[in-house]
């Protein structure tokens, strides 16, 4: 087996890969997203030194992009952490076969620097140089520089997995990253300016381009023999098998009959990879809310912060709520065939994001701090949430099938799951209705009003509870057939 | 005997093929009911049907005078294990099992007491493992499987290739408690297998599909698996 048999094997999982198979209407969308992410990029890599510049004129605009690297180092590796996998299931069959180990790992190793973490940088990276040259600094220098920045990117890639698969050393370079930042936050040390001179010296001394290009080397081989140690169908190649965890869920069971699949659906998501993450997603969204309230250009466009309320306490039920039914695709085919009824099935989901959605509720009181107005506002998007969105979601997710992987973390870009026309037209009125809902009592009477507006729409939502069940059960029943078919297939 | 099972003019087709079309099959109740035939022949696709899986492109399938593509209301008195996709991987066994029991109306302690009968069967691999499903092996996540299928009392089990990837001693186990069901408690067992000799002895009656059409339809004897060997040297 040669790297041409390896490259032409890629060739085809690329190529037969689900995102080629989706509608030619998802293609146009997600290239369009790819050439977004990609335009923003080269956008900032060539403005950044401008803005610099002309925020603090007096400062070297370059000196002072180097002493934010770290940031970008930091990002870039927390990143990664959540969102990229080392491929290894994948070689599981080449195991058998008359290949040399040492062709396969070095195969695989060298294959992740082409992932879309590995370009992103590039594209911001090349544009920065192309300025600073462009500038009058040193060109031979600026390569030497842009090349230590490169094995950086590199090192953070191969670091990553060493993270992912080890422990201790991933509680270390936790510990000490919160370490730093911890000390620089106190002020006691800041290390940003010294990492800063270090990055700096990439390009003021060059010769230093030796440091990351030994640490990428060094990572490099690190990977390489953990994956060589653990080559073997009980090590690395194994997906990995968590340790069982229960605890007492029987303070549920004055739900009656919800509580089955209450307490079945907490189960399935603190055992499993892809709703952990959409849990920790969801926890994200509690400080959205923060890009929002803390700027005073939208102080003054309250239907922004309207917009802003409904994600703060909505994350979990949004995302949570668009994949029902795909959660329980994996035996999708015991729920059709069992004795469960869709609207029960269906009322636990509600309750699970309500709850969700009352908890995410409470944690946002912090928000108290920029005003009562502004919580006040967090408070109906909530009822909103539990309301309305609640049934507007479960309804798009009923039109959804497409299976779902539980524990295997979604990868970013090569995973379109959940994600056709469908759901983004359903997307509409959860974002537009509350803006709508909130404005038009505002422009017409006061912010109060608004509100007002806003809560009350939930708490007619929920009125109408039982009638919204029973239209979604409609469309599970309609669809069953077409549904159990798609969940199905192998992916 | 009263029939449980009615097949009417059944047929299921995609596209232009057709895959599955009996005109007539009556199971009457507490009958042990095998269903060989090679790979395509439309055994799992007859589950299927029977389980309101898919959607059958003629004719109908009466359970109990229900008909299965039309109400709901044969789902508490079936059960089944068909593959894999019948099992909850986050779960263990017991949480598995407990689960199948609030579905279909079992307390925990009914749910226990039917499990102690199959101690024998789980040889101690199943229960109290701390493990999830997903991570037993193929053939404990099949015992699994078909146990969970006989909780709440069904009046139909339907098993897709139930002695596929057990142990002997498993399989043989397996055979007494099938012969059990139907001699004992006048449950009605449909089970399919590439395995003659297994179904042959486990099953009243035995019906050959090949490619979707009913070949032959006999009540074992002596003679069933010399006549089955001889049908599939072919």
């Amino acid at each position: 087996m040669n790297i041409k048999q390896f490259l032409s094997l890629e060739w085809k999982q690329f190529r037969r890969s689900s995102f080629f198979e989706k509608g030619l209407v998802i293609k146009i969308l997600m290239l369009l997203a790819a050439l977004y992410f990609a335009s923003i990029a080269i956008l900032a890599g060539v403005g950044v030194f401008f803005i610099f510049k002309k925020t603090l004129p007096e400062e070297d605009p370059f000196k002072m992009i180097n002493n934010f690297l770290i940031y970008w180092v930091i990002g870039d590796l927390a990143l990664r952490y959540f969102l990229q996998q080392l491929p290894v299931l994948n070689i599981k069959p080449m195991l058998i076969l008359p290949i040399k180990r040492n062709a396969v790992i070095r195969f695989l190793l060298l294959k992740t620097s082409f992932s879309f973490f590995n370009i992103l940088p590039l594209l911001f990276f090349i544009p920065l140089a192309i300025v600073i040259i462009v500038q009058g600094y040193s060109p031979f220098m600026v390569v030497l520089w842009f090349l230590s920045i490169l094995s950086i990117s590199f090192s953070i890639n191969f670091l990553n997995f060493i993270l992912n698969k080890n422990n201790p050393i991933f509680y270390g370079v936790i510990a000490f990253l919160a370490l730093i930042s911890g000390m620089q936050y106190f002020g006691i040390f800041d290390i940003s300016q010294y990492l800063g001179v270090v990055f700096y010296s990439f390009y003021s001394l060059g010769y230093t381009l030796i440091i990351p290009v030994f640490l990428v080397i060094l990572l490099f081989k690190a990977n390489y023999r953990m994956l060589k140690k653990n080559f073997y169908v009980d090590g690395a190649v194994q997906g990995k098998k968590e340790s069982f965890s229960n605890y007492n869920l029987e303070f549920l069971n004055k739900f009656g009959k919800l509580s089955i699949f209450l307490k079945n659906d907490i189960k399935m998501i603190t055992r499993n990879a892809r709703p952990k993450q959409v849990l920790l997603m969801s926890f994200f969204f509690l400080f959205y809310g923060l890009i929002f309230y803390t700027q005073d250009t939208y102080r003054d466009l309250p239907i922004v912060l309207a917009f802003a309320s409904i994600f703060v306490t909505g994350g979990f039920l949004i995302s949570f709520g668009q994949l029902v039914p795909s959660w329980d695709s994996e035996y999708y085919k015991l729920m059709m065939s069992q004795n469960i009824s869709y609207k029960k099935y269906l009322e636990s989901k509600w309750y699970l994001m309500a709850l969700a959605c009352a908890a995410s509720f409470v944690l946002s009181a912090p928000y108290i701090y920029f005003g009562w107005d502004i919580f006040a506002m967090i408070a109906a998007g909530a009822s909103f949430n539990i309301g309305l969105n609640s049934f507007i979601t479960l309804y798009g997710g009923a039109l959804n099938r497409v299976p779902i992987e539980l524990n295997q973390k979604a990868k970013a870009f090569s995973n379109t799951q959940g994600f056709n026309p469908t759901q983004l037209l359903m997307s509409l009125p959860k974002l537009l209705g509350p803006m709508l809902i909130f404005y038009i009592p505002y422009k017409l009477i006061n912010f109060n009003a608004g509100i007002i507006a806003l809560a009350l729409s939930g708490v007619l939502g929920l009125v109408f509870k039982s009638y919204f069940l029973n239209l979604i059960e409609k469309v599970y029943q309609k669809t069953k057939y077409k549904t159990i078919s798609a969940f199905s297939e192998k992916k | 005997m009263e029939t449980i099972i009615h097949v009417q003019d059944l047929s299921k087709s995609y596209n232009a093929d057709k895959i599955l079309d009996i005109e007539s099959l009556d199971i009457p109740k507490g009958q042990s009911f095998g269903l060989v035939g090679n790979n395509g022949a439309g055994k799992t696709t007859f589950f299927s049907l029977l389980l309101d899986l898919i959607p059958p492109t003629t004719g109908q399938i009466e359970s109990k005078g229900i008909i299965v593509n039309q109400s709901e209301e044969w789902k508490p008195f079936t059960s089944s294990f068909i593959d894999e996709s019948f099992l909850i991987g986050y779960l263990t066994a017991e949480e598995y099992f407990y689960f199948i029991g609030d579905l279909r109306n079992t307390s925990k302690a009914e749910v226990d007491e039917l499990l102690s009968e199959f101690e024998d069967f789980f040889h101690g691999e199943i229960l109290n493992q701390k493990k999830y499903l997903r991570d037993l092996s193929k053939g404990n996540q099949k015992k699994a499987g078909i146990v969970a299928a006989l909780i709440g009392q069904p009046e139909i089990v339907i098993l897709d290739e139930p002695f596929a990837n057990l142990d002997p001693t498993t399989q043989i186990r397996l055979k007494r408690i099938i012969k059990d069901l139907s001699s004992q408690n006048h449950v009605t067992v449909l089970i399919s297998s590439h395995d003659l000799m297994h179904v042959t002895d486990v099953c009243e009656r035995i019906v050959v599909l090949d490619k979707g059409q009913v070949v032959k339809d006999m009540k074992t004897s002596e003679a069933t698996l010399k006549e089955l060997e001889l049908y599939f040297e072919r």
